[in-house]
């Protein structure tokens, strides 16, 4: 028998049979459960923390529903290099600003609604904002010219009516321009990065009125706010980009709101580039996090869209976001030179 | 099938087909266990393996077939066409495009211009074409070269389309070989189109050529005559204008002549009535200029100059080029060589050379202390200078010298270039005990730079290969991911983004191939990242780092700039295409902030520039500085120190690493520092046909001040330039003349002996430094008795100089000669031969291209009726090697082989699985099969019941009697018996039966036991 034993193989443990113990002891039972135990609560740890990390990264799952991607790189007409601005007007057109300074107009599915005009003058840089004005008058933010040009719904550039064009940090004086945004009393307000990082409010016949904000990280203090939107209650929303945080301010100019942290889980922002707000909602779109983000009026996060990548329905350094009336939104794809529409 | 073939790169491999039936044969046997079908099976899978294998060795290919067709148009845009025929031919390939592309078919177009080299106007596209009137893309129409045009174009094709080339040109090749390359597209199976292109004929004059005498001789008069062309249509009148003759010296160009002229078609000779003389030493520039008097009559003006050259030999003379910053430094050099009889000319660094014919006056150069980018960077030495100088030196025998300071060697920020090959020491050293470590980090933002990215990768590449191997280096670039708010180091290594660059440099330079850097929203974490890098590194000396960027981003802030400051990094910022005073001034504030440097580029170009001059603040280490004083010491009696005593004590020189050469001769050397190689103070070698010396320290202004008041300085200095200084051919003994003729220059080299007698069967070597500073050879060969001749292709225009050798240490004899202008602004009429020759090759397996010329007199509309999207060409046939896809297919396969081997899948589910479909498929009452299972089930246990019964009692204990039993056996057996799973007595409780069975049992084993111990008798009893 005992040969017989020898001389099978044996493949594991069997079943009575003692484990080889360097102490030539057996483990006792509870020294067997005790290390179960310990594995086990290793093992549920480690789970715990990649499904607390994959969860954080992804969930909750985004609610965004991606309807069509149009766009492809280039110079000729109906073609983006880096598209960095967007404005729908009411007639859902799109109205695109890229690298190239190039105006352009496009229906809901990207077909070019007609040949795209130049600004004025764009060797120093190109401009950053677009926003549709009464009438549907495009107010461009020409960044590094310190101004802001007005088209008309046909394109053609009202000189009559541009804001700035003197470079400074008086009254009516910007730095670099990044948007400008009307309120329903005909207000401008345009926001600035720079030497001054500010908000300028200026009335419907471009007499300046008030400035407030300033360089810094503090309550009404900007880093570089890239983007503006007006609610229904003309209240102004601010993109604080390298603050990583939204602003609300009133037409005066008084804080109304503030939140938003740099991060990347869920509810964090990473370089806030533009926003949309609706009654129900803000979505965010976030140049750091390749990402839209959709938030309540008080910044409770409620899902995002998109990921960084380079494939169909992802994401490179999106610059800005618009949305239409059937509340699609657009997403300026700014490195892929594309625009993704969904539903979110 | 579905538009797929498949084809074997390497069908050899196909004979291990053989294989086959020796598997099956091997394996019918080897799998006669398994049954038919089993066997059946596994012998299909492993014939599917093996043959998948083959195919996989044999290279199988995919190749698939369309129709597309891709069609280039190769866009003659040379100077010998004019700039409005120019426009109509793009006109053509916009409307012949827009016309004949097949859209439905998917075919692309594409549009190569060329002149001198080609470049792609728009690469394959399947859109119309986005001309717009005008050719954006840049090529030197000096030239036609049509061949680098069919090469760009067969590199351009997309592999699964047919190809066609439409050729729009003059024909008036002048580089490359159409000929030869056409052969090549035609064998690839590319159909050539030829539109010509015809330029009227019109009057154009050309000064061909200014010739002088070969023996030009000091004082006295020689002819000097101007060739001039009037190429003009038949019946053209004569053109009148002005000639007018300049000569360069030394000094400003003066005009020796001026005269009107009348030129009839064809060649005329004009000879200036005064007969030219040089009374004066020097290497001259002769320029002729034709000035037509009516404006538009004359075609080319590119045409209209010739120039040559000619050397009066005299006392040698030495170029002395000093830093401009610091005028008048080696004044004390300059006395001391101008009273040695060397005639020495000074020029700063703000009046540099510009060819290398302005350094054929002199017979050496001696670069006094000075940078290669000056303090502020606005004048440098272009790579060009820097070829030049070393060309003057390894070609044309000239000496150079290169005198220490502190913005000399290493220090002036030479390392890594021509001269420093060219010099007997290295500028870096590799001694670590004395280099102190620098450490540089740069931050990327190319932002709306135009061609940002390429600049920023001109500039990290050009910091790694001039940083030593001990220094450290770091790239922080914005590449939008998660960590470091977007910014990330271009190569990192245990969580460390700066790194040394000893052994990784090659790594470094192809990471930096790979950058791509995205638009920096702000500066902060990069600086942060660098400000924790360089925290952590002690062994650095110097930190510094280069923020390239449009100053786009956010302001940095003041916390990080101060921690930065704190920690003795220096930031310089470079702004590229700023957007105007806003952003210059924060850059401005992040340099000023910690010490650094702002430079504001308008261009691009300027940044190698500025970066060298950066680059010089981390090689301060090599200046050594020794105040005590430190003797030096003479340790060879070479010639530049022969004779000199002693030298005083110097206060410092510049490290070098002396190369590993025995070419080297090191004549001078400081006590310190310890390793000798980095003790250099003065070295020289022959390099090429010339002489270069390396002297450390200074000539007396800062390390050297006791020098001046040394006996021996002026003859130490004067031994030193004049053993660098290039040998003379006093004896006149060899006469060279050139002549340029169709794109060909001839020198002819007559020479005798002492006895005034022709020399024969000399050995001349000879060399030719193009414009491009390139160096060609030259075989001379004797023709007759004491004529030597050789011939060099001069296709570029501009001066090549030639050296002639003549060998047993005799000094080099130079030549200049002057090309005018490239054979582009010759040719005149369309060379229609050749573009036929091209339209009639047949490409492999279509039909012949198509010359298309207006032979209706429809213009343009004539030319476009001929489509040149047509499809006359084969498929097209795309590879696509399968080998992988195969292999994994195969290794799937095996796996099933293994699966029906090993595994006996059974079929026995399979019948009552049917027979209850069929029941519900028929409606039928299932079979009751419930009592037969039952009474199988029963037959079985009876079965097994039986079987274990026998086992009981064939098993069973029952000893014999008189049958010995072994105790020790038995003790061992009850031991070894495995142990039965302990049982609750409430589970487990025993029958009747079976109690009565172990009773049974126990009391046989008891009563066994017994016996034996009852049989045993005590050891030593028996």
């Amino acid at each position: 028998m005992r040969e017989r034993f020898a001389n099978s193989r044996s493949w594991g443990l069997r079943r009575g049979q003692p484990r080889a113990n360097p102490l030539g002891r057996a483990p006792s039972r509870r020294g067997v459960s005790r290390s179960l135990c310990l594995w086990a609560i290793v093992f549920v740890v480690i789970l715990g923390a990649w499904i607390g990390r994959v969860g954080a990264r992804n969930t909750p799952p985004s609610e965004g529903r991606l309807e069509q991607t149009w766009g492809d790189r280039g110079l000729e007409d109906g073609r983006l290099q880096k598209p960095r601005a967007a404005a729908v007007d009411s007639h859902d057109r799109i109205h695109l600003v890229d690298m190239s300074a190039r105006l352009q107009v496009f229906d809901r599915n990207g077909k070019l609604l007609r040949p795209p005009v130049r600004t004025p003058e764009f060797r120093y840089g190109k401009p950053t904002g677009l926003s549709i004005g009464p009438d549907d008058h495009l107010l461009v933010a020409d960044t590094h010219y310190a101004r802001v040009l007005v088209y008309s719904p046909e394109g053609e550039l009202l000189p009559e009516r541009t804001i700035g064009g003197t470079r400074g940090q008086g009254p009516g004086e910007f730095g670099l321009v990044t948007d400008a945004v009307v309120d329903s009393a005909g207000n401008v307000y345009v926001a600035e990065r720079g030497d001054l990082d500010r908000i300028q409010k200026f009335s419907p016949q471009g007499e300046f009125l008030r400035q407030w904000g300033s360089h810094g990280d503090g309550p009404g203090q900007f880093r570089r706010p890239q983007n503006l939107a007006i609610d229904e209650q003309d209240r102004i929303w601010v993109v604080d980009a390298c603050n990583h945080r939204i602003q609300v301010f009133d037409g005066e100019g008084e804080l109304l709101q503030m939140w938003g942290s740099y991060g990347t889980d869920l509810g964090r922002l990473s370089y806030p580039y533009d926003l949309v707000v609706t009654d129900e909602a803000v979505y965010v779109c976030e140049f750091g996090n390749h990402r839209v983000q959709k938030f309540t009026h008080d910044g409770v996060s409620l899902g995002v869209w998109g990921e960084a990548g380079h494939g169909n329905d992802q994401l490179h350094n999106p610059w800005a976001l618009v949305r239409d009336s059937r509340q699609r939104l657009y997403v300026i794809d700014t490195n892929h030179h594309r625009v993704h529409r969904v539903h979110f | 099938m579905f538009g797929y073939n498949l084809t074997f790169e390497s069908p050899l491999w196909l004979l291990l087909l053989a294989v086959v039936p020796v598997l099956w044969w091997a394996s019918l046997r080897s799998l006669a266990g398994l049954g038919r079908v089993r066997r059946v099976m596994a012998l299909l899978l492993r014939s599917i393996v093996l043959l998948v294998l083959i195919a996989a060795l044999a290279d199988a290919q995919l190749v698939r077939t369309t129709d597309r067709l891709t069609v280039i148009y190769l866009v003659d845009q040379s100077d010998s066409i004019p700039v409005a025929t120019r426009e109509q031919m793009i006109e053509y390939v916009k409307r012949s495009w827009e016309r004949h592309r097949d859209v439905q078919r998917g075919d692309r177009g594409a549009v190569v211009v060329f002149g001198r080299d080609a470049d792609v106007e728009i690469g394959p596209i399947a859109d119309d074409p986005p001309l717009y009137g005008s050719i954006e893309t840049f090529v030197s129409g000096e030239f036609t070269n049509l061949e680098a045009a069919m090469k760009m174009a067969i590199a351009l094709y997309p592999e699964d389309t047919a190809k066609r080339v439409v050729i729009l040109t003059d024909g008036n090749e002048n580089m490359g070989n159409a000929r030869r390359q056409a052969a090549r597209l035609a064998a690839a199976g590319v159909s050539i189109d030829v539109v010509p292109v015809f330029t009227e004929q019109q009057v154009d004059v050309a000064v061909e050529k200014v010739t002088i005498p070969a023996d030009v001789r000091r004082g006295q008069p020689f002819e000097l005559r101007v060739v001039l062309n009037n190429n003009a249509p038949p019946g053209s009148g004569p053109v009148t204008g002005t000639l007018q003759i300049t000569r360069q010296g030394s000094g400003d160009a003066e005009v020796i002549a001026e005269s009107r002229v009348e030129l009839p078609p064809g060649k005329t000779a004009i000879t200036p009535d005064v007969p030219e003389r040089i009374d004066d030493p020097d290497f001259y520039t002769y320029e002729a200029i034709f000035r037509a008097d009516q404006d538009g009559i004359d075609l080319q003006s590119r045409n209209n100059r010739a120039k040559t050259f000619t050397h009066v030999k005299g006392r040698g003379q030495v170029l002395l080029i000093e830093d401009a910053d610091h005028p008048g430094e080696f004044g004390p050099l300059v006395d001391a060589l101008k009273q040695e009889n060397i005639l020495v000319n000074v020029k700063s660094t703000r009046e540099l050379f510009t060819s290398l014919a302005e350094l054929q006056r002199y017979d050496s150069v001696v670069l006094a202390n000075v940078p290669r980018v000056s303090e502020n960077a606005t004048e440098s030495f272009t790579d060009e200078q820097i070829d030049m100088l070393v060309r003057n030196t390894q070609q044309m025998g000239a000496g150079l010298v290169m005198i220490g300071g502190p913005s000399a060697f290493g220090l002036g920020g030479w390392a890594n270039t021509e001269l420093e090959k060219a010099m007997p020491v290295d500028f870096r050293i590799a001694n670590t005990k004395i280099a102190l470590v620098g450490a540089l980090c740069l931050i990327m933002h190319a932002g709306e730079m135009a061609n940002g990215n390429y600049w920023q990768e001109r500039i990290a590449k050009l910091s790694i290969e001039t940083l030593g191997r001990e220094d450290y280096c770091g790239l922080i670039h914005y590449d939008g991911g998660q960590k470091n708010r977007g910014n990330d180091w271009l190569w990192s290594r245990n969580g460390r983004g700066m790194l040394k660059v000893g052994g990784r440099r090659q790594m470094m330079l192809g990471r930096i191939g790979r950058m791509t850097p995205g638009d920096m929203p702000e500066f902060d974490p990069g600086l942060q990242m660098a400000a924790k890098e360089f925290a952590k590194l002690t062994e650095p000396a110097h930190k510094h780092m280069i923020i390239i960027s449009d100053g786009d981003p956010t302001q940095a802030s003041g916390a990080i700039l101060r921690k930065l400051a704190n920690a003795k990094v220096k930031i310089t910022t470079v702004g590229v295409g700023t957007h105007g005073p806003a952003d210059s001034r924060e850059l401005t504030r992040i340099a000023r902030a910690t010490g650094g440097k702002y430079y504001n580029v308008k261009n691009a170009k300027a940044l190698p520039r500025i970066y060298q001059r950066e680059v010089r603040r981390l090689a301060k280490s090599l200046e050594f500085l020794e105040p005590k004083g430190l003797q030096p010491q003479i340790v060879s009696d070479h010639e530049i120190v022969r004779g000199i005593e002693a030298p005083p004590p110097i206060t410092g020189f510049v490290l070098t690493q002396r190369k590993e050469s025995p070419l080297v001769d090191v004549a001078m050397v400081s006590p310190k520092p310890a390793d000798e190689s980095n003790t250099t103070l003065l070295a020289s070698w022959t390099y090429g046909l010339g002489r270069t010396v390396a002297l450390t320290t200074d000539a007396g202004a800062r390390w050297a001040n006791s020098w001046t008041g040394w006996d021996d300085y002026q003859k130490q200095f004067s031994q030193i330039v004049r053993w660098s200084m290039r040998p003379i051919d006093e004896s006149e003994s060899m006469l060279v003349s050139t002549d340029v003729e169709d794109g060909k220059v001839k020198v002819v080299i007559t020479a005798w002996d002492e006895d005034e007698q022709f020399a024969n069967s000399l050995d001349l070597g000879g060399s030719v430094v193009d414009p491009e500073l390139k160096e060609r050879g030259l075989k001379i060969e004797q023709t007759a008795p004491g004529r030597y001749e050789g011939e060099f292709d001069a296709d570029d225009a501009g001066g090549y100089f030639i050296t002639i050798n003549p060998g047993d240490g005799r000094g080099v004899i130079r030549k200049g000669v002057s090309v005018p202008y490239s054979s582009e602004y010759r040719e005149r009429e369309s060379n229609l031969s050749l573009l036929k020759e091209l339209a009639e090759r047949v490409p492999e397996g279509g039909a012949p291209g198509r010359y298309i010329e207006d032979t209706t007199g429809g213009g343009m509309e004539s030319l476009l009726e001929v489509d040149v999207f047509r499809h006359d060409l084969p498929k097209a046939r795309s590879n696509q090697g399968i080998w992988h896809l195969l292999l994994f297919v195969g290794s799937c396969v095996f796996f099933g082989d293994v699966f029906i081997r090993r595994v006996h899948v059974g079929f026995g589910w399979l019948t009552p699985l049917m027979v209850r479909a069929r029941d519900f498929v028929l409606r039928r009452e299932p079979t009751p099969q419930a009592s037969e299972t039952m009474a199988r089930l029963r037959s079985r246990k009876a079965e097994v019941t039986d079987h274990i019964e026998q086992r009981k009692s064939t098993t069973r204990f029952e000893p014999a009697a008189d049958e010995p039993v072994d105790l020790d056996t038995l003790s061992a057996t009850e031991t070894s018996t495995p142990r039965a799973e302990p049982q609750s007595p409430e589970k487990r409780s025993l029958t009747p039966e079976e109690q009565s069975e172990e009773e049974d049992y126990t009391s046989r084993l008891l009563k066994a036991k017994k016996d034996v111990w009852k049989g045993k008798t005590p050891p030593g009893q028996n």
